[in-house]
């Protein structure tokens, strides 16, 4: 028994089945998170050798390149490049995506294992340090406060980053801006000369005194009683009647030399939000760990630790990766549910029937909802590739079920009972549906099967939720619609009022087209050549468009945040730089309001913030994240719409006009996400000598800022930094009894400080820092009077060692793929795709007439623009072969779907019109858009050559046949292509957020197919007639020359 | 007695089988798939991608006086549904066991 048969015998059995299947799927939809993209392993491992003391030539000579021979080696490696400055060197090694991490690591590890024994000396183990996607804050508080500032960092510590660390899934939480409590002693150096004291035997006595020592277990009696010395300092004063040593026979005291300051670090990172002074509480998530959800949870819990915070402390939100998530995926569930409800009526237009409709559709959920089993099964979470791939699917579901009720229908109007006509209409096209879905999956999935690239993570989830929905709807479309048929479906229902009102007009022009139609192709299989050469015309007329089209790698995507790096020449004082930063903040604020809110950061990061560790601060560097009203709403709240890429433009304007900024960089997006961020070209230059290419990126880097396209240019060698070096002499501290070491740790003591001790108060520790007052350290004589003692006791001063010089430090050497490398890296100005840059970059580099020991390529998102572009070439052809094969095994002929494939050009014709109209550039979701035409286009062809097949088997001739097959099959071709098509408009035009991604897709298959179903309708039936009468013509000369050979025979 | 013999679309079988069991006509022999064409209007019902539809038969032995009301009602089907195809032929049985 077939299984159609058993469907429409068991109908409770079949219909329960569908329903667990919904079940099961709406189950694993209430446990699947959101996300924005399918998970991407980060592919980045760094290396970090620390060898102390060595210069960045040194570096890259001693460290960086044994390593980078030795590493290079490591399967899976894509690139490795080096940046060598002084006393450390990073390794960067980039891996193809998808590949494991872990082994990698292993790998790395196994690697340096072998290579430490060739190291120098000095240099440290190397150091492996993952780096990934986990590692991009997904949530930034801001903190304000007025009468708590300087007790801040405690408050948030204890009250706010804790709780927020013990959230399940939350990763490191850093408090930043808000300055850590410090006890400073500050000394008089003169004070310290006339006791006879020294920073280092202050820092001794304080660290002797401030100690708790356990003395042991004594019994007393029969008693056993422990024995402690509590010496620790339980106030702060108490350092002050410390004794540090005597001179003359009167002791000296510690306030004698030097006062006690119980405050805040002297060097510490400043957090403005809004313009005012407060902290910034950075949450990362655990790796693996889900945005949204860590964002939900971190948000139930905010308003309890609000509510324990001092009442002047005000926490607010400063960025919020996964509010652009959900607003975006919020946009694709209305995206899916307009498609829906267009593709209903798409049907209902076309059948005019309430209930096949309602059989019809029906589909649609069925099919939908199970592919959430699958994403749960996987993995996978609800991202803008699963969502987008069901808005898709929508569109192809219906195909199947579509015909099966379609001869149904035809069954019954012929007088079957409708539970006979269910089982033997569904026998009669089962095996035509199984072949065009088998078409379809014949595209899908070879995606499946894309391993490399990033291409692949997208692709790989793209395939397997169509090819799930595909082949659910193909069994629901075997079995539950013939049930549903047999139940539901009537001979001649009466028609109401309403019916007649709304469909008589629809089935007229209907009837209408069905006749035009049919004299338009009896006219094109009259005039095969005029069709032909027509056709030709207008594909290769469509080729000279082609150059007018742009490609670029992913659409820009608007998710309000925009992140801008400003540097001042190394040096600059911080109260230059919080002046500075102020004025740009109050003029971001004023000329943009779109800006929901601004946070700023300046000066030098404190060691224990993990987020700030990995850019780089100092009193130079200005940093801020700016987040705008999201998409949805900024036109209400700003009453302003401008886009994001616009106003990182602007932006950048008005940072050009000030003159004390040496550079800087206003990053769309936030600079966190590899897609959706501004597209970059970088132009490398490699070469060793570094003036000669440093000409060369400067001459390249101001030809690029000239060209229109190009808003943002940035050099990625930094200029030489100046500072100042003691250069002792090594006879002179010999003499004296003195090395290099003891005498640079005296000056770093008394500058920078030593960390006596620690002082411990309610379960916290705080550093006690022990160095010059600030007074004593302002000038270059106050370092030159520095005195240094030696072993006899005799106090130096260090002008009579050395000298204080100012120096140029040479910059970071950076080095890829083993060569001195510098970089060049442009950014799209608005309404530029990168293939302008691409172009311009090109032209430029071959005008500058490099000498030939200098080569430079093209990297940055070109490079992964290529790389993906081929990936998808290659699958583009893949899938041609194929859909051939699959269709040349349902017709059992070569040349039939050779004449179906001539509606694959028009395909293109459709694309290139439309991205050229449209001024869209060519992008990957544009390009998977071109990949899922040819199956769907193929399927239009399929369905009207089958037909004519089959009217030629019945025994009508080629051009009768033709004309018949496209008259009576146009209705099904227009409905699945206007359903597929029309289902594409709400992703084409979406304006919603996160829009941009898709909207290239839709727009692609939307007029690829509008434009191809307009052609292949007529050039299919007439490409078919040439190659039919071909045939014909053929068999005929065959019979001829039989015919002649037996009446040769008979003669003889 | 009279054998009668009958061919029609698949689609059929239900009602004629119903039809059957109004005339109290028990006995009878099925093929479930049979191909054929009519002489004169009828589609070919071949099973085959052109021509998709398939057609059953059954031999029936009736008394004959039954004769007369089961063609009649067979022929009333026919006449409903005439795109369907429906056929029976009629000749005498000579012997039986």
């Amino acid at each position: 028994m077939s299984i159609y048969s058993t469907a429409v015998k068991k109908p409770v059995t079949t219909a329960l089945i569908f329903v667990a299947v919904v079940i099961l799927g709406l189950y694993s939809l209430s446990r699947l998170s959101i996300d924005l993209l399918p998970k991407i392993d980060m592919n980045m491992i760094m290396v970090m050798t620390a060898y102390p003391g060595s210069s960045a030539a040194d570096v890259e000579m001693n460290v960086s390149k044994p390593l980078e021979n030795t590493l290079n080696s490591v399967s899976n490696l894509k690139n490795i490049s080096s940046q060598s400055r002084e006393n450390i060197s990073v390794i960067t090694l980039e891996f193809e995506y998808g590949s494991d991490t872990d082994v990698a690591t292993n790998d790395v590890r196994d690697k340096l294992e072998m290579v430490k024994s060739y190291l120098p000396d000095g240099a440290e183990s190397p150091v492996i340090f993952k780096f990934g996607t986990d590692d991009i804050p997904i949530l930034m508080l801001s903190v304000t406060a007025e009468e708590s500032t300087n007790a801040l960092y405690k408050i948030l510590d204890d009250k706010v980053a804790n709780p927020l660390a013990r959230i399940n899934g939350v990763g490191a939480v850093s408090v930043s801006g808000t300055p850590i409590r410090e006890l400073q002693v500050y000394c008089d150096p003169y004070k310290l000369e006339a006791y006879g004291q020294t920073i280092e035997s202050i820092s001794a006595v304080i660290a002797q005194e401030n100690r708790n020592t356990p003395g042991g277990v004594i019994d007393i009696g029969s008693n056993t009683y422990s024995l402690r010395v509590q010496g620790e300092f339980t106030e702060v004063n108490q350092l002050l009647d410390l004794v540090v040593g005597s001179r003359d026979n009167k002791t000296v005291y510690l306030r004698d030399v030097a006062y006690v300051r119980d405050y805040v670090e002297e060097r510490a990172q400043e957090t403005y939000n809004n313009g005012t002074r407060g902290g910034m509480i950075i949450i990362q998530k655990q790796s693996g760990a889900n945005s949204v959800e860590i964002a939900k949870k971190v948000y139930e819990k905010l308003p309890e630790i609000q509510a324990s915070l001092p009442s002047d402390v005000q926490l607010g939100i400063i960025m919020d990766t996964s509010e652009n998530i959900v607003h975006t995926i919020d946009s694709l569930v209305e995206t899916v549910i307009a498609t829906f409800l267009i593709v209903m009526l798409v049907v209902l237009a076309f059948l005019r029937r309430w209930r096949a409709t309602f059989i019809i559709v029906l589909t649609i959920p069925i099919s939908l909802v199970a592919s959430f089993a699958y994403l749960l099964a996987s993995g996978n979470t609800l991202n803008i590739v699963s969502m987008s791939s069901l808005s898709l699917a929508i569109g192809m579901v219906v195909d199947d079920a579509i015909v099966v009720l379609e001869n149904i229908t035809k069954h019954i109007e012929r007088g079957s009972s409708p539970k006979q006509a269910a089982i033997h209409a569904t026998n009669e096209v089962g095996l035509a549906v199984m072949a065009s879905t088998l078409t379809i999956l014949a595209v899908f999935l070879p995606f499946t099967m894309v391993t490399s690239g990033i291409a692949g993570i997208m692709f790989r989830q793209l395939g397997w939720i169509v090819t799930i929905v595909i082949s659910i709807s193909l069994i629901s479309a075997l079995t539950l619609t013939p049930m549903l048929c047999s139940q539901m479906l009537r001979l001649n229902p009466k028609k109401g009022k309403l019916y007649i009102f709304l469909f008589t007009p629809v089935e007229r022009a209907l009837d209408w087209l069905d006749g035009a139609y049919a004299r338009l192709v009896n006219w094109g299989v009259r005039h095969r050549k005029t069709v032909i050469t027509g056709a030709a015309l207008i594909f290769i007329g469509s080729l000279f468009l082609t150059p007018t089209i742009k490609t670029e790698f992913f659409p820009t995507q608007d998710n309000a945040n925009i992140s801008v790096n400003i540097e001042l020449p190394i040096g600059t004082g911080q109260n230059i730089t919080r002046e500075l930063a102020q004025r740009i903040n109050t003029e971001f604020c004023a000329n943009y309001p779109e800006i929901k809110m601004t946070n700023h950061s300046e000066g030098q990061a404190s060691t224990d913030n993990t987020f700030a560790q990995m850019s780089s601060s100092g009193t130079h560097i200005i940093e801020f994240y700016i987040s705008l009203y999201s998409v949805g709403e900024r036109f209400e709240k700003s009453g302003s719409n401008r886009g994001l890429s616009e106003i990182c433009e602007l932006m950048r304007k008005d940072l050009e006009k000030y003159t004390e900024i040496k550079r800087f960089e206003v990053l769309a997006g936030g600079g966190g996400g590899m897609m959706g961020g501004e597209a970059t070209v970088d132009v490398e230059i490699y070469g060793f000598d570094f003036s000669e290419t440093d000409i060369i990126a400067g001459e390249i880097a101001q030809r690029l800022r000239d060209n229109k396209n190009v808003s943002q240019v940035t050099v990625s060698r930094e200029d030489y930094i100046p500072e100042y070096q003691i250069d002792f002499d090594r006879e002179k501290l010999a003499v004296n009894g003195l090395n290099v070491t003891t005498a640079s740790m005296y000056m770093r003591n008394r500058i920078n400080g030593s960390v006596a001790s620690l002082y411990r108060e309610d379960g916290d520790e705080y550093n006690i820092r022990v160095r010059y007052a600030p007074q004593f350290r302002q000038s270059l004589d106050d370092i030159e009077n520095i005195l240094i003692y030696n072993n006899a006791g005799q106090g130096i001063r260090i002008r009579e060692l050395g000298q204080v010089v100012e120096h140029m430090t040479p910059p970071t050497i950076e080095r890829k793929n083993r060569e001195r490398v510098i970089t060049v890296s442009a950014i799209a100005a608005e309404g530029a795709a990168l293939s302008d840059i691409v172009d311009a970059a090109n032209t430029e580099m071959r005008s500058l007439g490099i000498p030939p020991e200098i080569g430079w390529q093209l990297a940055g998102t070109y490079q992964d623009q290529q790389e993906t572009f081929s990936d998808l070439g290659l699958l583009m052809l893949l899938i041609i072969i194929l859909v051939f094969i699959v269709m040349a095994a349902q017709f059992e002929s070569l040349t039939d779907p050779f004449v179906i494939m001539f509606s694959i050009p028009f395909a293109f014709v459709g694309v290139i019109l439309g991205l050229s109209i449209t001024q869209t550039p060519l992008g990957v979701m544009a390009l998977i858009g071109v990949i899922m035409l040819i199956g769907i286009v193929v399927k239009n062809g399929i369905v009207l050559i089958d037909y004519t097949i089959l009217c030629r088997e019945r025994g009508m001739s080629i051009i009768t046949a033709c004309v018949a097959a496209g008259k009576s099959r146009l209705r099904p071709v227009l409905m699945t292509s206007l359903s597929t098509v029309l289902g594409m408009l709400p992703l084409a035009l979406g304006t919603g957020e996160g829009a941009e991604m898709w909207r290239a897709m839709g727009m692609t298959v939307a007029w690829g197919l509008t434009i191809s179903t307009l052609i292949t309708l007529v050039i299919v039936p007439v490409v078919y007639c040439v190659f039919a009468a071909n045939g014909l013509k053929r068999k005929r000369k065959k019979i001829k020359k039989l015919a002649v050979l037996m009446n040769y025979n008979t003669i003889k | 007695m009279k054998a009668v013999f009958i061919t029609f679309n698949q689609a059929y079988y239900d009602a004629i089988l119903s039809i059957m069991d109004r005339s109290a006509i028990r006995g009878y022999t099925y093929w479930e798939d049979v191909q054929g064409r009519g002489s004169k209007t009828g589609l070919p019902h071949y099973g085959t991608h052109a021509w998709p539809t398939k057609n059953s038969a059954i031999f029936v032995v009736v008394e004959d006086e039954k004769v007369a009301v089961f063609l009649d009602s067979l022929h009333k089907l026919d006449l409903k549904t005439e795109a369907q195809g429906l056929r029976a032929f009629v000749w005498s049985i000579e012997q039986l066991i």
